[in-house]
């Protein structure tokens, strides 16, 4: 028994470790000063940053991802609360139909539902053009995350302050805007956050459904991965790491800790 | 009136998921009848190769138990590495909860490409690994860490592992402190208590962990292909193959539903063995 504790220390540390390790190495990496992924590194640098900063694939990739996230964010943000909101206040009998159904994008293979997504699309004549495809992906990636958000911050509130408003005298509008909108902005917020993560680091629905021409960041990374192994990978996931970091941080601040 | 204004709330959801999810899947599984053609995606009619060619070809037909068997591994590895971390975050003091809770999630906020990519950089021939080994001059030849199924499923644990420690930890959270004390007043030895009591109160979290990261595993698309370098060859890297490089969506199709097929029957076999109560 003596013995069994240190090596349930060890054990748990080494998880620590190995959860860590890497990301952390990526970082690491990105400040490589050589031309290759050497290790140890060949001193620091942040020539690699400088690269990528010129490199317009790469910029293009963030900067599409970045509005396909927000784009998808939005429409979930709108219909993932509508649906949150019909599943805690109005359903009865279909309630664990609406929960399973709400999650199945979650629970489903990802890499299944965009090839199930991609027949689907050249079906009715569409195929991956106009990114239509690919919004569609987002938005059904996106989805779960913001229902089960906002589910969470609506069952712990009570309906009878929002009827206490229509009873003062407020229209269903302001009740909702006034009384059960600012109950529910911490879950909107943790919900929003979390989709622009998912639709930004998205791999299968992105890979599969995606058209001609510019495409998101990881299956640029990826692209680029497969026949480059210069530190510059290493600095495009650095930032990307260090963008989820900042807006993880600053909805912490903003929203506090739940 | 009330019901129909309270429809509409869930009414775009509905549609959406109706509409892009399960319309969808009912066209993989018409599309795995039909029959395959030359130059285009799929033929006139309906035929049955998309199914016969799986299991008459042995460099696919092999890759369903090689797939199965990944998907199992990472699994038990994860389940071991989990269960320590659960048990020290349920019982950790509430201001370390929430660091150790971070470092948990954190791999999760993390894109799947990047994460993958870190172990390319930490298991390569010429990685962090191998290369400290070689300056210590402990080998003389790089370690086989990628490209095979060690790495693989070394990197797959990694990226799924905070999806069973989250199950484990709700499940643990939730038992009662008093049952472990009266269970030691009544003189259990730590490992009995462990037994007898903590590990059976938290099946339901093992279960759900364990389903959970075995479909997650046999799906996963990137981190085989990234770690494997298309050497090792799971069911999920053919199917995209067939469908994407090949063209063959009727075969890709099939070979996709014969791997969910599959690993539902692993799941409920899963399940029976460990005697699971569906809820």
């Amino acid at each position: 028994m003596r013995l069994a504790t240190p090596l349930l220390t060890f054990i748990r540390v080494s998880v620590y470790v190995f959860l860590l390790a890497p990301i952390v190495i990526v970082v690491l990496a990105s400040l490589n000063a050589g031309n290759f992924l050497t290790f140890p590194p060949q001193g620091l640098s942040l020539r690699w940053f400088w690269t990528f900063l010129q490199n317009d694939v790469f910029i293009d990739a963030i900067i599409y991802s970045a509005v396909l996230a927000l784009c998808a964010t939005a429409v979930s943000l709108v219909i993932g609360t509508m649906a949150a909101l019909y599943f805690v206040r109005h359903a009865t009998r279909e309630a664990e139909v609406v929960r399973v159904g709400m999650l199945l994008p979650l629970i489903l293979p990802e890499i299944l539902t965009a090839i199930a997504l991609l027949f689907f699309f050249y079906e009715i004549g569409i195929g991956t053009e106009h990114q239509i495809a690919l919004f569609t992906g987002h938005v059904l990636m996106t989805l779960p995350f913001v229902f089960l958000n906002v589910t969470t911050s609506l069952q712990g509130r009570d309906e009878s302050v929002e009827l206490a408003a229509r009873t003062l005298g407020a229209s269903r509008y302001t009740a909702f805007r006034r009384v059960t909108l600012p109950l529910i902005a911490p879950g909107l917020a943790t919900g929003g956050i979390f989709a622009f993560i998912i639709s930004f680091d998205t791999f299968g629905i992105s890979f599969i459904l995606k058209g001609a021409g510019s495409a998101p960041l990881p299956i640029q990374l990826y692209d680029y991965l497969r026949f480059n192994f210069t530190p510059e990978a290493a600095a495009v996931s650095t930032v990307s790491i260090l963008l989820t970091l900042v807006l993880v941080t600053v909805s912490d601040l903003v929203f506090g800790r739940e | 009136m009330k019901r129909l204004r309270a429809s509409l709330l869930i009414a775009p959801s509905a549609a959406l998921i109706f509409l892009f999810i399960v319309l969808p899947y009912i066209t993989v599984l018409v599309m795995s009848f039909r029959a395959p053609a030359e130059g285009q995606p799929y033929g006139e009619g309906f035929s049955l190769e998309g199914y016969t060619h799986f299991f008459n070809e042995s460099y696919y037909a092999m890759s369903l138990p090689q797939t199965m068997f990944l998907g199992l591994l990472t699994t038990l590895v994860c389940l071991v590495l989990a269960y320590p971390v659960a048990l020290h975050i349920a019982f950790a003091s509430k201001r370390w909860r929430g660091f150790l809770y971070g470092i948990v999630l954190s791999p999760l906020l993390v894109g799947i490409v990047v994460r993958s990519y870190g172990w390319t950089i930490l298991l390569g021939n010429s990685g962090v690994i191998n290369s400290t080994l070689r300056n210590m001059g402990l080998i003389q030849k790089p370690l086989p860490l990628m490209y095979n199924d060690f790495g693989v499923v070394l990197a797959l644990a990694h990226v799924f592992l905070p999806f069973m420690v989250l199950p484990l930890l709700s499940a643990l959270q939730a038992m009662d402190p008093a049952i472990t004390q009266a269970a030691r007043s009544l003189g259990a030895s730590r490992f009995t208590i462990f037994r007898r009591v903590t590990f059976p109160v938290s099946m339901p979290g093992v279960q759900s962990g364990c389903i959970l990261v075995f479909v997650l595993a046999i799906s996963s698309y990137v981190t085989p292909a990234l770690v494997g370098g298309m050497r090792v060859k799971t069911t999920t890297l053919l199917v995209v193959d067939a469908l994407i490089d090949q063209f063959q969506w009727p075969f890709g199709s099939a070979m996709a539903l014969i791997l969910a097929v599959s690993a539902g029957i692993v799941v409920l076999i899963f399940a029976r063995l460990t005697r699971m109560k569906w809820t």
